[in-house]
């Protein structure tokens, strides 16, 4: 019966390997929350490995993700002029 | 009527376990309709032959042919493997591909999953259903979330929820991940291989093969279904006794590190969070075609990077994968920036036009929560900056801020509602309301409290001097009299020092030797 097992190659999966093959979709993507345009499902990738060089972590070494001193001494933005105020105001009284 | 393709469809699969043969067994119990026309031939024999309730008739003839599972491996038959072409068989039978009957294709699947993990088990042989396991737990996680999104196919059947002991309502889904949860623990516990479960080449072997791709399939089924509850144990499983997560393919590991990121960050552990969300971004597929991953780590990854002190850059936000992400956190990262509290409580209150997206991947409450105290270290900051009196030259004196300033400061970001509440409130008791609508203005008490807070968590260097009413800051001398930089310390530098713990991540198995994030 190897027709079955030739038929079977469009349909069957392989298993470990199928990560590639596997068109997971949720069966209607609709929930209340649709209009947040965004579909949060981690979809199975369309492949199953890559090389280092792939992803996006060696293609993108060189640019700072994170700032990680952002403390601000510039007090000339609107906030900190009306805190002044605030504080000259209240120095007064 | 005869089965003659039925009887060569036997033959063929008994000689596949004969030779070991795991690929073509997995190839031949296909799962997912459309079937060849090979198989609809055997499907009409079965609903001839052996239609429902004829299920005992169905496995005698499945034992005649199928010696070997009969006889089995070592001493020890594969009658599980038998029965479980019996509900197969069955399974082929009675599917229906319409959207309609996706109830009875769950049942079916699930209870078909059942006979799969049994036959899974078996010591020795058990490996060569690994295939077949995974791919009809795909299946089982797929109608699951599916059926969970349209609660209206449940309709007419108490599957939604099914009363267990205790009061506690399982849910479909819950049940869904359970069942696959049975295969994962199998593959997990497998002993037929090597004691670390890896060959020679440093891949896994034997059913340890299946351990995150079962692992992902429950997750995915929790989070999509919000019963998270019950990831708890996946990991700890993992953690116990995996294989190191490396030894596996990348695509396993960014999906599990993902789910592993946001279960961490789901229970405010930001820093094990961020480092498996890092992990995971930066081993994804730069690929376009990957863009949505890339965006869903980010985003739990942004948000946990914000609550320990780190704001996105400009070159991350104006990636193709950050789409929409910098009208959402940058206006949040300025506030915290500025210590502008004020703003910062309408960015995150629940009438924000952002918060539906925030709520949404549910990241609000905890920015909500988290954050406060980053924008409060700021505006201190930042009063002191204004109104902070240096130490004179040549004394001992501490840098320091009167609280009467941080008073007035705390007083004008205090939240409006909260003003009108109390004026309200005020009203109501007859009491007289000040001027200002200042009643419920942050007091003595409140300031020090807030300054406490800071100085206990290190964001703040310094110490209270209750009787003077001031704040002092403290160690100005070593950073060479520089007040601001010893008494603000930044917060992701305090935050490293204070939770990298030697850089484990509980759940996250990692080979001796390898580096963290």
């Amino acid at each position: 019966m190897s027709g079955a097992a030739q038929g079977s190659q469009d349909t069957a999966k392989a298993g470990l390997a199928s990560d590639s093959k596997d068109n997971s979709q949720p069966l209607q993507p609709q929930k209340p929350g649709a209009q947040l345009e965004e579909d949060d499902e981690f979809e199975d990738f369309p492949v199953e490995d890559w090389t280092k060089e792939e992803e996006v972590g060696s293609q993108t070494t060189a640019t700072h993700l994170w700032e990680e001193s952002w403390d601000d001494d510039d007090t000339s933005d609107d906030f900190s002029v009306q805190l002044k105020a605030e504080l000259e105001k209240a120095k007064k009284s | 009527m005869a089965t003659p393709t039925l009887g060569q469809f036997l033959n063929q699969v008994n000689g596949l376990i004969a030779a070991r043969n795991e690929a073509k067994l997995a190839d031949w119990l296909v799962l997912e309709p459309p079937f060849a026309p090979t198989y609809h031939a055997m499907i009409a024999e079965l609903q001839a032959t052996f239609p429902k309730h004829k299920e005992a008739a169905l496995e005698e003839r499945c034992a005649q042919s199928l010696r070997a599972a009969q006889e089995g491996d070592q001493g020890s038959n594969w009658t599980s493997f038998t029965r479980f072409m019996v509900q197969y068989l069955g399974y082929l039978r009675d599917v229906r591909a319409e959207a309609s009957a996706y109830l009875d294709t769950y049942n079916l699947l699930r209870e078909l999953q059942g006979r799969a993990n049994s036959a899974l088990a078996h010591p020795s042989l058990g490996y060569l259903m690994l295939q077949t396991v995974v791919t009809n737990a795909r299946l089982l996680c797929r109608l699951a979330i599916g059926l969970d999104r349209q609660p209206e196919l449940l309709a007419g059947s108490r599957m939604g929820a099914a009363e267990e002991e205790g009061g506690y309502r399982e849910t479909l889904p819950e049940k869904a991940a359970n069942t696959i949860r049975v295969a994962f623990t199998t593959a997990l516990n497998d002993r037929s291989g090597s004691p670390g479960g890896l060959d020679g080449e440093g891949k896994p072997e034997g059913k340890k093969r299946g351990i995150y791709i079962l692992a992902n399939l429950c997750l995915k089924i929790l989070f999509q279904c919000r019963k998270t509850r019950n990831a708890t144990q996946i990991f700890e499983q993992i953690s116990g006794n995996a294989p190191p997560l490396a030894a596996y393919p990348k695509s396993q590991r960014v999906t599990y590190l993902y789910y592993l990121g946001r279960f961490l960050f789901q229970h405010n552990h930001f820093y094990r969070a961020q480092a498996a969300l890092q992990a995971a971004y930066d081993a994804s597929p730069a690929h376009p075609q990957c863009a949505k991953h890339r965006r869903l780590i980010l985003v739990y990854l942004i948000a946990a990077n914000i609550i320990l002190g780190r704001f996105p850059s400009t070159s991350l936000l104006s990636r193709p994968e950050s789409h929409g992400f910098a009208e959402r956190f940058t206006p949040l990262c300025a506030a915290i920036r500025a210590g502008d509290l004020a703003t910062f409580h309408r960015l995150t209150a629940l009438s924000s036009p952002h918060a539906p997206w925030f709520l949404h991947y549910r990241i609000l409450f905890q920015l909500q929560n988290r954050c406060e105290v980053l924008a409060a270290r700021s505006l201190v900051r930042r009063t002191f900056l204004l109104h902070g009196i240096a130490p004179e030259p040549g004394t001992n004196k501490a840098a320091s801020l009167s609280l009467t300033s941080l008073i007035t400061a705390f007083s004008l970001v205090a939240p409006r509602e909260e003003q009108e509440e109390a004026q309200a409130d005020a009203d109501f008791d007859g009491a007289p309301a000040g001027e200002d609508g200042d009643l419920l203005a942050p007091d003595l008490l409140a300031i020090e409290a807030v300054l406490s807070s800071l100085i206990e968590q290190g964001f703040v260097r310094a110490y209270i001097a209750h009787k003077q009413r001031r704040l002092a800051i403290l160690g100005a001398k070593s950073f060479g009299g520089n007040a601001v930089a010893a008494g603000f310390p930044g917060v992701w530098g305090v935050v490293v020092k204070r939770d990298r713990e030697g850089g484990r991540v509980p759940g996250w198995k990692r080979g001796e030797g390898e580096g963290f994030g």
